[in-house]
């Protein structure tokens, strides 16, 4: 049996007494494409932080690879979100004034790569999105479809089993959403990497091949597509 | 057209005659067109022939003719086969999927499954024509880009019937 790429068990989240998740299971397998869908506040984005260990849930468990997040040390799991885990956000999350290459080449220098290799390496994944011409620039000189790129580009750098977006395309005109979603489903379909989408948009939700939809912080149903 | 499933939508919570069957029909969509008689007794004339639904009393004399109609067994399987696949998603099919949505809460079926199977169904279909590049012509990208915006419009359509359903559910 395949181990899943992520295995989310019983999870619940509260923000102080509000609870935005009420245990909530799920398994995501290696090179599954997952909309995740639901009304504004159904807890989707809330499920999303807890599978990136960005959020900590008050109850259940998160598996990664089969480890679960909660039994390693803060040093081991800081390293497994590392090269494991890609996380791509609304709105790139760049680190303002540095470049591209350099924001890129990031996940790698703290995963103990070499600065020439991370370069090299960042260097590649710009040309895959597309944006190789504008490696010197910096986020502010980039308008947002080619900053959310070099976030895509961010994510797959160090080669992760998984990569969670929320609503990856939600800044973005229907073209450049278009030309991105392609760049992350590419990444899921060749590479195998497990791709956990966050959307409200239908159109980014078709390219799913399972579509998970929550309504106040459950899993209201789960289709295949 | 659905006409004959809704008839046997509208018989399942009992036998009726043909005006109980206009005026149930008329309940369910206040908003559209009122369904004719003769459409009605059509219908009913179709669904009997087909073995769909049954004669249960007729009385005649003095006043109008008073036919009443019952599902039969396989009315009822049919009814509930078609309630259950979702409507292909086509150029035009809209209605049709109004109509199962309404026959289905109106019936005490499963509606928010089928509002599940028939949102899978629409999404296919968008991933469908978003893998498969339009032709080259003048018009084939605009009719394309016609189609995934409806199919969209029927998504969000969905998603707001799904969350009133499910607010009834709630509160019952």
């Amino acid at each position: 049996m395949t181990t899943p790429a992520l295995e989310l068990t019983d999870i619940e989240y509260k923000y102080r007494r509000n609870v935005a998740l009420r245990g909530v299971s799920l398994q995501i397998n290696p090179g599954e494409i997952v909309a995740i869908t639901g009304a504004s506040g159904c807890g989707k984005s809330t499920l999303l932080h807890c599978a990136a260990g960005i959020l900590t849930p008050d109850a259940g468990a998160v598996r990664v690879n089969g480890q679960e997040l909660a039994s390693l040390s803060a040093d081991d799991r800081a390293a497994l979100r590392r090269t494991q885990i890609g996380v791509v956000l609304q709105f790139g999350q760049l680190v303002p004034d540095v470049k591209l290459v350099d924001n890129v080449a990031l996940p790698l220098l703290l995963a103990g790569h070499s600065r020439s290799e991370a370069h090299v390496q960042a260097l590649e994944w710009l040309k895959q999105v597309g944006i190789e011409g504008e490696a010197d620039a910096v986020p502010a000189e980039l308008s947002g479809g080619q900053n959310q790129r070099a976030a895509v580009a961010r994510a797959l750098v160090t080669g992760p089993s998984i990569v969670l977006a929320d609503e990856p395309t939600g800044s973005l005109d229907s073209r450049a959403g278009k030309e991105l979603l392609e760049v992350l489903v590419q990444a899921a379909r060749y590479r195998g990497t497990a791709l956990v989408m966050v959307t409200h948009d239908n159109l980014v939700a078709a390219s799913a091949t399972r579509e998970i939809r929550l309504r106040d912080g459950v899993v209201q149903h789960e289709v295949v597509l | 057209m659905a006409t004959a499933e809704l008839v046997l939508g509208l018989l399942s919570g009992g036998p009726a005659h043909g005006y109980d069957v206009k005026r149930g029909h008329d309940a369910w969509f206040p908003d559209s067109r009122p369904l004719a008689f003769g459409q009605v007794y059509t219908t009913l004339g179709r669904l009997e022939r087909d073995g769909l639904v049954e004669v249960v009393e007729k009385t005649s004399g003095g006043g109008p003719d008073r036919t009443v109609y019952a599902l039969t067994g396989k009315g009822r399987d049919h009814l509930t086969d078609w309630l259950t696949d979702p409507v292909p998603p086509a150029w035009g099919n809209a209605d049709e999927i109004l109509r199962k949505l309404v026959a289905a809460v109106r019936t005490g079926g499963d509606a928010a499954a089928f509002v599940a199977r028939q949102r899978a169904s629409h999404l296919r279909r968008i991933r469908e024509l978003q893998d498969n590049p339009a032709e080259q012509d003048p018009t084939s990208p605009i009719v394309r880009d016609y189609i995934v915006a409806h199919l969209d419009a029927d998504l969000r359509w969905l998603d707001g019937a799904l969350d009133r359903i499910s607010q009834q559910e709630v509160s019952e």
